[in-house]
Parts: structure tokens; C-alpha cells; sequence
């Protein structure tokens, strides 16, 4: 189709917010801790790939972090174990912010590109009336 | 009449696809911008369509090709400046070659008495 830039832009900021959603999630989580004998919150990625032929690109799916997480010494935890370890997720703050920084910088690109296929879409729509 | 003019509109109807593809090949590039091994898209059709105005025809097909520059650590080349910019001046030229289409058929539109 002629003209699907505005559809093509939709996938990125698609593709970006879903990515903002999964590091939310993680940030959101990033002290919960959980019992020994159960996994870590284990972190979300999303992993993404490019649709073929100009078409966008869409969210694969996702990888998860680590279950092992890693193991803290806080006997006044409720959900200790035994020896007083309880399960933190292995979330680098650092890592998660700068992810977040690209999906937002990823999302406002493709919001921008919208904008612009209107003034396009609008020129081809006077072809004729003047 | 309107023969003498078919060059020029299959000429600017092709400079409008072609700009069309272009439009479509950066919101691919910057929908693209974060994913992982993805090179950017290039457009190519001026200089064909020059080539096939000075033959007389005026009709180009764009074609799509994958930049060859440097990447980044992710292995994605996409450079948003330039992106940017090439979607700016993308959507003026497509103003500009809308605009110019109108002319014959204004001509056209005149001759037959209805403006």
C-alpha cells in the first residue's frame, strides 16, 4: 500500500510501549523478595524483530531473567528460610533505566514520524483542488 | 493537451510513489530504531527517473536497499538525525510535487471551461 507510514509507525510505538510496560514491571519489582524455595521475580525482555517487507515491527516474545536470583541474609523477612536467606531478583537498576530512557526516545520518534505522514497524506489529498 | 504533458505527470507521479516509499522506508527505519541487527532501508529513484525522463518515458520503479554503514554495538545502523531530516524533507518534496502535478491538470481543467 501507498500509504501505510502512519501503520508502520504504529508498530514502533507498539513495539516501545511494550518495552516501557515489561521495564516498568521490572523497576516496579526490582525489591520483591520471595521465599528460597521458589524462584526470583525473574525480569522481563522483550525481544523484537523487524516484519518483512516494510512492514514494521513486532514484539517475537519474551526472555526472562534469571530464577536463581540472588540470595540476601534478612532473618527479620517473613518469607525466610531456615538460615535467614530470602530471594532478590537480579535486576540491574542502572541497565533497567537506560533501557527505559531508549524506549521512550524509541516511542516519541515514531509518534513524531505520524505527524509527518499527515502533512503527506494531507498534500496528496489537495492534488487536484486547486 | 494533455499527450504533451504525460511525461511530466508520469514523471511526477513517479517522484510522488517514490517519495510514497520513501516515507514508508523511514517510519520502517525508526519503528526499527532499537531492534537488534536491523539495517536501515535506502530508497533510490531520482537518478532513474532522471534517466528515464531524458528517454522520454518518465516512469521509474523506487528500489529498496539496505545501508551499508557502520553499526551500532546491537548491530543496527539506524541514525535517527538523519532519519529525521530525510523524513522532513521527504514530506516538502511531496508537498512540492503535489503541488506541481496540479498544474496540467488546472491547464486541463481550464481548457474545458470549468474554472
Amino acid at each position: 500500500m501507498t500509504f501505510d507510514a502512519i501503520g508502520i509507525a504504529s508498530t514502533g510505538m507498539t513495539v516501545h510501549r511494550k518495552w516501557l510496560d515489561a521495564i516498568s514491571d521490572n523497576l516496579a519489582n526490582i525489591n520483591t523478595a520471595t521465599p528460597t524455595n521458589g524462584p526470583a521475580f525473574q525480569a522481563r525482555y522483550v525481544e523484537v524483530e523487524e516484519n518483512a517487507g516494510t512492514q514494521g515491527v513486532s514484539v517475537r516474545g519474551a526472555v526472562f531473567g534469571d530464577p536463581e536470583g540472588r540470595l540476601v541474609y534478612e532473618p527479620s523477612n517473613p518469607v525466610a528460610d531456615a538460615d535467614g536467606y530470602v530471594r532478590y531478583p537480579d535486576i540491574d537498576l542502572g541497565s533497567q533505566m537506560t533501557s527505559l530512557i531508549l524506549a521512550q526516545r524509541g516511542y516519541e520518534a515514531s509518534a513524531a514520524v505520524v505527524d509527518r505522514a499527515r502533512e503527506t497524506y494531507t498534500a496528496a489529498l489537495q492534488i487536484g483542488q486547486r | 493537451m494533455l499527450g504533451s504533458e504525460s511525461v511530466t505527470i508520469a514523471a511526477l507521479t513517479s517522484a510522488l510513489d517514490g517519495l510514497a516509499a520513501r516515507q514508508r522506508a523511514i517510519a520502517d527505519n525508526i519503528a526499527n530504531i532499537n531492534t537488534p541487527n536491523y539495517h536501515a532501508e535506502r530508497v533510490l529513484f531520482e537518478d532513474a527517473l532522471a534517466q528515464s525522463v531524458k528517454e522520454g518515458s518518465g516512469e521509474v520503479t523506487p528500489a529498496i536497499r539496505r545501508s551499508l554503514e557502520p553499526t551500532r554495538e546491537d548491530g543496527n545502523n539506524v541514525n535517527l538525525d538523519t532519519e529525521t531530516l530525510s523524513n522532513v524533507d521527504t514530506v516538502l518534496r511531496y508537498q512540492f510535487a503535489a503541488r506541481a502535478v496540479d498544474a496540467p491538470f488546472a491547464n486541463v481543467r481550464a481548457a474545458m471551461g470549468m474554472a
